[in-house]
């Protein structure tokens, strides 16, 4: 995530996208929230308090998300290993 | 390079050695370059279709546990991991290096001509295919890059006028070519039956090395076209100690204070400008594809493939280089494929060129797994018979002592394999955590990569499990 520099030929927006653009830097991203993170990681010395907030907020709001795809990863992995296991003990 | 100088000198041993049997139970042919192949070619009692499903799961499981990584500072503190040893800067060493270097091209060549004409008697077979293709690369990618300093090649350039022309804007694709036209002379010759035709071959290569640093000067020559400095160039930024040249920024600080810096395997691939376009992405490509298609054209499948087209009137000869380009194509439209694909799953803006570019440097890892998985084996069993022929290059004695390798060590290609995937999967969960602010966003821009790597390991197995031939309709 260069923060100073921005490359824009590394990005490439569809004509039709509405993307949000980070206020510092000028990288454009899908979401409120990725952006929020993105200032939060990458131009923390230059957050107002509402900014820190929302940053705050989609990390929070992220975690959550992230401690249900660890059940499912880890469901996975057992359902994974219990096919296998299975079709060791038949073939 | 081979499965054929393995195969070529596996078949001179059966009549020269009694260890034949031993090293034949390890792997009944050996493969090639980058490398796929012979030595983890064992026979396997579970279905081939479990075989191939345990590999792609293996794959599938390793990222699942990746992604359990999510904390940015862990992985941060294991990628900042560092330690120096001290480095040898005496200009004295370099020279010597390059003179040893300089006078082995030399002697490999002499020998090639007038030495033995048996392969396995022959100095320069062993020094290319033993010491040099087997057990040097494995240094590049297990300890550190040293091509550069050694190149005896850079160094005759040195000695020789240059114009500088400037070269064409071409990016790496004249290596990208140069590497499939090795492997394609490679897989159709009999490099390792017969030295004077590998001395001839060393010769075609340092011609067209030697003019193409004069006219377009040593450095630009060496760092972009050369196919066999790109590769070893490569090689070495999975390996633990950094030179100057696989350096990281963090690498930098250290080499600036004259020491030579040690980090984690694979760290070096996480450099942001190690695969800068679209065509270095091709020649890491065509690196994974070259150890795949070298293991291919020797499995049954590939007989009865081409016999039909051979039978109705197709030249081999074109056969070979036509699927050879064929399959490179077929590789890359996939990876480009998963990249354009990324920029879904990882909801970015981030262009498909730049998601490829990144990404491409972990598959280095595989393709350093599998090089270990044929050659190290290889490599152990003939050293003796290296260094035996090392004493009387111009008459060898008639029987040579060869390594027999314990049992045990039928395992240990399937953990090399293993291990270069572990690598690359923990290098590309790194490098997405490094280009995306969100976690999961991080975790879900790779999946189209992981779908990649788990059908390229399951090809890979499979070809492993398939018995080997030689290359028919040659």
């Amino acid at each position: 995530m260069p923060a100073d520099r921005l490359d824009t030929t590394a990005f490439d927006v569809p004509a039709d996208a509405e993307p949000l653009r980070c206020p510092d830097c000028g990288r454009p991203f899908t979401s409120e929230e990725l952006l929020g993170l993105h200032q939060g990681y990458d131009h923390p010395d230059a957050l107002d308090d509402a900014e820190t907030a929302a940053f705050e907020e989609a990390y929070e709001a992220e975690s959550d998300r992230l401690n249900v795809f660890r059940l499912k990863a880890l469901l996975a992995l057992i359902v994974l290993y219990f096919v296998l296991l299975m079709t060791y003990a038949v073939v | 390079m081979d499965r054929r100088p393995y195969r070529g000198i596996a078949r001179l041993f059966a009549t020269a050695a009694s260890a034949w049997v031993l090293l034949s139970a390890f792997g009944p042919a050996a493969a090639h370059g980058g490398s796929l192949g012979a030595a983890a070619r064992e026979s396997v009692t579970v279905p081939t279709w479990l075989f191939l499903l345990t590999g792609g799961a293996a794959v599938g499981a390793s990222f699942l546990l990746a992604s359990f990584v999510t904390d940015r500072r862990l992985i941060d503190a294991l990628h900042g991991w560092r330690r120096s040893i001290p480095a040898l800067r005496s200009p004295l060493v370099g020279s010597v290096v390059r003179m040893l270097g300089v006078l082995g091209l030399a002697g490999i060549v002499a020998i090639g001509y007038l030495g033995p004409s048996a392969g396995l008697g022959n100095l320069a077979v062993l020094v290319v295919w033993v010491g040099w293709w087997a057990g040097y690369t494995a240094t590049a990618y297990l300890l550190g890059a040293s091509w550069r300093g050694i190149n005896p090649w850079r160094t005759i350039a040195r000695w020789l006028p240059t114009f500088d022309r400037d070269l064409p804007a071409v990016g790496a694709w004249p290596s990208v070519v140069g590497l499939l036209a090795l492997i394609w002379i490679e897989v159709v010759s009999p490099l390792a039956d017969a030295p004077a035709l590998l001395a001839t071959v060393i010769v075609g290569y340092s011609a067209v090395t030697l003019v193409g640093a004069v006219v377009f000067g040593s450095e630009t020559w060496f760092e972009r076209v050369d196919p066999v400095s790109r590769v070893f160039h490569y090689y070495g930024h999975v390996a633990p100690v950094a030179s100057a040249s696989t350096a990281t920024e963090t690498d930098r600080e250290l080499l600036a204070d004259g020491r030579l810096p040690v980090r984690g395997p694979g760290v070096g691939l996480t450099r942001p400008d190690l695969v800068s376009d679209s065509s270095e992405v091709a020649f890491v490509i065509a690196l994974l594809w070259a150890t795949t298609y070298d293991g291919f054209v020797a499995t049954p499948a590939w007989r009865s493939l081409a016999r039909p087209l051979v039978e109705g009137g197709f030249p081999a000869h074109l056969l070979y280089p036509l699927v050879l380009a064929i399959g490179f194509v077929l590789f890359l439209s996939v990876y480009r494929f998963a990249a354009r694909y990324a920029r879904t799953t990882g909801e970015t803006y981030l262009s498909a060129g730049v998601l490829a570019r990144r990404f491409a440097p972990p598959l280095l890892a595989i393709a350093a797994g599998y090089h270990l998985a044929h050659y190290l084996g290889y490599f152990l069993s003939l050293a003796p018979v290296l260094l035996t022929v090392l004493g009387s290059p111009l008459s060898p004695p008639m029987s040579v002592p060869v390594f027999a390798l314990p049992g045990w060590f039928g395992g240990v290609p399937i953990a090399s394999v293993l291990a270069g995937h572990l690598l690359a999967i923990w290098i590309a969960h790194a490098t997405a955590f490094e280009l995306f602010p969100g976690r999961l966003q991080a975790i879900r821009s790779q999946y189209p990569f992981i779908a990649v790597m788990v059908l390229y390991t399951m090809t890979s197995l499979w070809i492993v499990t398939q018995p080997s031939i030689k290359p028919p309709f040659l």
